[in-house]
């Protein structure tokens, strides 16, 4: 469990965008993002154009509130290790918070867990994107624990959300991507006097 | 007369050892190889070793597939088939006729998904439980989606496997789809006779 001191927060609600929910387009973003520590090769820009793609393609997008001090860097390190597995499963992974760039570098360089992140770290810095999506705390605005999977035509198809103290457990993430996915899409899923799928 | 009766006999058995060594070299595998019942057949001076050898020619084109598509059918099917030499000799010959690794490796990829849904399906089918078909297969089968042989090509191939595997729904589901895609009967005839004809052969040669 996390070590970290557990703030309580108290909830207001003026101007807070409700919360995406499933069947919802993601909502269109730009944001730089963390891919390495590498000198020179540490940024990349993220859109969201990649979620709609036509090589099946899904994106799992986990947010945390804040680096080096809400989250455990544990989770994202769970996160991290499970890659091959949702790579399996025709999945991008990132991860996301409202830190910037620089934080975000600063912290994967600092932290023994997270210098080899395979993922990207998504920097929202103008909070934008948090917004959008409904999962921006409204006294510190910083982003709930919250996880997103988005299909290949780039709907939202699971919303999950942890309340900042709370941990995540990557394998119900796996688990409810294999669902989403296993389509039985061969003709032979056919049962008498029903249409065959089309796909 | 003994004499004449002895050169029948010599001439007969030196057709059958021939005829196996055209059968060998058409599929690129040394004119020594025997197997327990290649050596039966050349023995009793099978009369059948004619057909198998005719059979085998016939497949390796058809008026309604591309040679490049005969040869992944005969790859599907050989390795559905557990049939190392036919799968060799498959494999050069769909890369002799353009076919890119991609596809060669489509064509493993259909025999053993195919393979676990003719299980599987023919299981719900058998049983007609309702149960059964309630409750999710959880069978990973994302390569369905966008086949580089492309969409029609791998229901085909589909067809021709559960053909070969005995699955009677799934035969007919894809028979079906192939319909509504368009495909004539005499090209999904001629792949089912393809895949027939490779496990056919893989019972002498494997």
């Amino acid at each position: 469990m996390c070590p970290e001191k557990v703030v309580h927060l108290q909830q207001t609600n003026n101007n807070i965008k409700d919360m995406i929910t499933i069947g919802q387009k993601f909502p269109e973003c730009s944001k730089t993002a963390v891919v390495s520590i590498e000198k020179g090769k540490e940024f990349e820009t993220i859109t969201s154009d990649f979620m709609v793609n036509d090589d099946n393609v899904w994106t799992v997008m986990f947010w945390w509130p804040k680096d080096f001090t809400f989250v455990c860097p544990t989770e994202i390190a769970e996160f991290n290790k499970s890659y091959n597995e949702f790579r399996d499963r025709d999945t991008r992974l990132i991860g996301a918070s409202t830190d910037t760039e620089f934080v975000h570098a600063a912290w994967r360089r600092d932290h023994d867990d997270l210098r080899d992140l395979k993922f990207p770290m998504l920097a929202d810095t103008s909070k934008s994107l948090a917004e959008d999506l409904g999962i921006l705390e409204p006294n510190e605005k910083i982003a709930y624990r919250a996880t997103f999977i988005v299909d290949p035509t780039g709907i939202i198809r699971w919303v999950s959300v942890n309340d900042l103290s709370v941990g995540r457990n990557v394998k119900e993430v796996l688990r409810v991507l294999d669902a989403l996915q296993t389509d039985e899409l061969c003709p032979c899923n056919w049962v008498k006097g029903e249409e065959t799928l089309s796909v | 007369m003994r004499g004449f009766f002895i050169h029948i006999h010599l001439k007969i058995m030196n057709e059958s050892t021939e005829i196996i060594n055209e059968i060998l070299q058409s599929l690129g595998i040394d004119i020594s190889y025997r197997t327990d019942s290649i050596t039966l057949l050349e023995k009793g001076e099978s009369r059948y070793l004619r057909d198998l050898k005719l059979n085998l020619a016939s497949i390796l084109t058809s008026e309604h597939l591309s040679t490049k598509e005969c040869a992944l059918i005969g790859l599907s099917t050989a390795i559905n088939n557990n049939n190392p030499l036919l799968t060799q000799f498959f494999t050069r010959y769909a890369e002799e006729q353009g076919a890119i690794a991609a596809e060669t490796a489509e064509a493993a990829g259909c025999a053993s998904l195919l393979a676990s849904n003719n299980v599987f399906y023919r299981f719900r089918h058998f049983t007609q439980k309702e149960k059964y078909g309630q409750i999710p297969a959880r069978i990973r089968m994302q390569l369905m989606m966008k086949p580089v042989t492309g969409k029609e090509f791998f229901e085909l191939m589909s067809l021709a496997i559960s053909a070969v595997n005995g699955c009677e729904m799934c035969v007919n589901a894809h028979e079906d789809s192939l319909i509504k895609l368009g495909t004539t009967e005499e090209r999904i005839f001629d792949a089912v006779r393809i895949a027939s004809l490779v496990t056919s052969a893989g019972k002498v040669i494997f």
